[in-house]
């Protein structure tokens, strides 16, 4: 009889103690994205040179996406990193496009010259685009594969080695199991 | 008119139609937004959040149901996008059923238990008053009842004697199991009272009808009693040895659940530093308990530094460093008093630890590339250091300084005089001082007070009298200091901190400057007077007033 109070007492106990215990392992504001290995949601872009640029075009084709604005510090970081990066595989059978949000044409142009940046690149004014994509920090970039599906994304600054990486499997096909996360993001 | 008044009136209907739905929109928007977390914000629904993000949340609600979409379908959408994080009410399916119906589980199982322990407790207090007992009966359950041992029937006997004897044992098991729980303080003095009287009364009555009985062929009669020591009979030993360890083990297992939660309780919680922090820091969000440490230390001293309570701010910057010895904000933070102290090669060190930990860590960039840029004149050194802080500062106010820094600055590898002064939250450290070490002789060591401040004086030599040139103030120096002072320290502004100068040190121990009092220790340089630009000018504190 004894013996059944204390197992019982311990079976109720024992999962409130784990719930928390979990609990505590948990990032409440991490938003982990569902959009890994789901089709990349189809997007017209205007950009900044005045042609239009349609995602749809570009299947057969890996595509690396990333979101950023003038204002935020990581984005700088990461600027040049991804000129470089696109400097190195140009050629290959990849795109780049930059979708500058929460900021102004001029702030976003002045951005781009200062760091030289040479991929497309224009501005969702509506934050349509960032939203289909789930954006919530940034910057934040997304690796489509050829047949349009995301096989990465990455939350934060990012660097070249990781943007060519990352790249190579996009063409390949290769989804990764979960997203990465750079050093910091900014928020607005 | 009648005309007039019928247009104005269809005017003023066809606006009403025409508005009603707008309103009914905004509504809806209203309603769904208030349904989804902003993703940028902390606990706050997107149609309360004033972020960018949230708008252009709202916006998207909006078109999406203006397009003539649900708000189940909007809802939908969203989840989509950013996973059911984003819904501030989860779904009631799957796992997130336990987090709608547990707590209401819970609150009917407690009300339940709550109920069965009032309703035992009442009707304890409304049973019946036991029968009054025979005096004999009385006395004798009381030299019977509190035996060891009670004549057993037989098992295979059925017959109402062994019925009642049957009885009797287990009205005897109970009244021990009172007399235990009454004696660990399980029950109170008057509830083992009525219990007991309960019992016992029960008893009388199987008594009474044994008495009744037509006795057996052979009964053993017990022996006499007394009551009072009957009362105090032990239980048996292996019950009371299983109920010790119960309680052992509940209390230890209490002890521990309290400690547990005390330490979590007091990691997790702490005061919020600013309006982005939370009640818990990083403690909930699986960072280590020194990492909410390091922010409220870090804060503390930033605090300190911009009072400028530099020991306070030196003391909460060791305190993270001792944490987490890479640090690059605190050794940055601890590089800008060092620059203030006259320190520019212990400030540049500690620069240098912050950025060989963050290399793009602006503010370690930027007391960097002052102390290259204005006391060492290294301008080929602050140069690349200013350039990659370009690239890292927003346009605003602060990168205009560095570009005017910048195009002040004569070519890479020039040592020249001719860099213009701009604005610097940093203490300049001029190119015209006087440097060197500052020691506490062995003779005056016991006599130094560590909370003494030191003033290093420049007279120019030949002076009597009247206010010196320049005086550096250090609060709790601490020795051997490496020492500076320069054009930065003159006490008439505008002076020129040129020619020779007389040095002299005191460490005050009331920190007033201007009064000498006993128990101030001083020191001179023992080769005064010196040439500005002098370096090497070390100085021994050996006597006291």
């Amino acid at each position: 009889m004894p013996w059944r109070r204390v197992v019982i007492t311990l079976l109720i106990i024992a999962p409130i103690l784990a719930l928390l215990a979990f609990g505590f392992t948990r990032d409440a504001r991490y938003i982990t994205s569902p959009l890994l290995a789901k089709p990349a949601t189809p997007f017209t872009i205007t950009l900044f040179d005045g042609r239009t640029l349609n995602l749809e075009d570009l299947r057969g084709t890996a595509v690396f996406l990333n979101f950023w604005a003038s204002w935020c510090p990581p984005c700088r970081s990461e600027a040049r990193d991804l000129e470089a990066a696109w400097q190195k595989i140009k050629d290959k059978n990849v795109v780049f496009i930059g979708v500058a949000l929460q900021d102004t044409d001029k702030a976003s142009l002045e951005f781009l010259k200062e760091f030289g940046v040479t991929y497309p690149n224009g501005r969702d004014e509506s934050g349509k685009i960032a939203i289909d994509y789930g954006v919530w920090g940034i910057p934040e970039s997304f690796f489509i594969d050829p047949q349009g599906r995301i096989t990465y994304k990455h939350v934060g600054g990012i660097r070249a080695a990781m943007v060519t990486e990352k790249l190579g499997e996009a063409l390949q096909g290769v989804v990764s199991v979960k997203e990465g996360k750079g050093e910091f993001q900014s928020v607005r | 008119m009648a005309l007039r008044v019928l247009f104005i009136f269809l005017f003023i209907l066809s606006g009403r139609l025409e508005a009603a739905p707008a309103a009914d929109l905004d509504e809806q928007t209203r309603a769904l937004a208030a349904e989804l977390r902003c993703v940028v914000c902390q606990n706050l629904s997107v149609a309360d959040s004033p972020s960018e993000m949230a708008q252009q949340m709202r916006a998207s609600v909006r078109e999406q149901l203006q397009a003539g979409k649900s708000p189940q379908e909007v809802k939908d959408y969203f989840v989509s996008k950013y996973g059911e994080w984003v819904l501030l009410a989860p779904t009631d399916a799957g796992f997130n059923r336990l987090l709608w119906w547990l707590p209401i589980t819970v609150l009917i199982l407690g009300i339940i238990t709550a109920l069965w322990f009032v309703h035992r407790w009442t009707a304890k207090k409304s049973q019946p008053a036991a029968p009054e007992i025979e005096p004999a009966v009385a006395a004798q359950l009381r030299s019977e009842i509190y035996l060891k041992e009670l004549e057993e029937p037989a098992l295979e006997d059925s017959g109402p004697r062994a019925q009642l004897l049957r009885e009797r044992l287990r009205l005897k098991n109970e009244l021990d199991e009172l007399e235990f729980d009454f004696q660990s303080g399980k029950l109170s003095e008057s509830d083992h009272g009525d219990l007991r009287r309960d019992v016992e009364g029960r008893a009388a009555l199987v008594f009474q009808e044994l008495n009744a009985l037509p006795p057996p062929a052979k009964i053993k009669e017990p022996a006499q009693e007394p009551p009072a020591r009957a009362a105090k009979k032990p239980v048996p030993e292996n019950r009371t040895r299983f109920r010790r360890w119960q309680l052992a083990a509940g209390g230890a297992f209490l002890l521990l659940f309290g400690l547990a939660l005390g330490i979590l309780l007091t990691q997790s919680l702490r005061p919020r530093t600013s309006e982005q922090d939370t009640l818990t820091g990083d403690f909930l969000t699986g960072t280590s308990a020194a990492k909410s440490d390091i922010r409220s230390a870090l804060d503390e001293g930033k605090r300190a530094f911009a009072n400028q309570e530099l020991p306070k701010a030196i003391d909460a910057f060791k305190k993270v460093l001792a944490i987490e010895p890479n640090q690059p904000e605190a050794h940055s933070y601890m590089g800008f008093i060092l620059v203030q102290a006259g320190h520019a090669d212990g400030a540049l060190l500690a620069f240098d630890k912050a950025l060989a930990q963050a290399p793009n860590f602006p503010m370690a960039l930027w007391g960097k590339a002052m102390i290259l840029y204005r006391g060492k004149k290294d301008y080929a050194g602050a140069r690349p250091i200013l350039e990659k802080l370009l690239q890292l500062i927003p346009p605003g106010e602060d990168r205009q300084e560095i570009e005017n820094i910048l195009a002040s600055l004569p070519g890479s590898g020039s040592s020249g005089q001719g860099a213009s002064s701009p604005r610097s939250s940093i203490a300049a450290i001029s190119g015209q001082s006087i440097s060197g070490k500052i020691t506490l002789d062995a003779k005056v060591k016991g006599q130094a007070n560590t909370q003494a401040t030191l003033f290093i004086i420049a007279r120019p030599a030949g002076a009597v009298g009247g206010p010196p040139l320049a005086v550096k103030k250090i609060d709790r120096a601490v020795f051997p200091l490496s020492y500076s002072i320069s054009s930065e320290n003159v006490m008439m502004q505008g002076t020129p901190f040129t020619g020779k100068i007389n040095l002299t040190v005191r460490l005050d121990k009331d920190g007033n400057p201007a009064t000498r009092a006993p128990g101030d220790l001083v020191g001179d340089y023992k080769n005064n007077p010196v040439d500005v630009g002098a370096k090497n000018i070390d100085i021994v504190i050996d006597r006291a007033l």
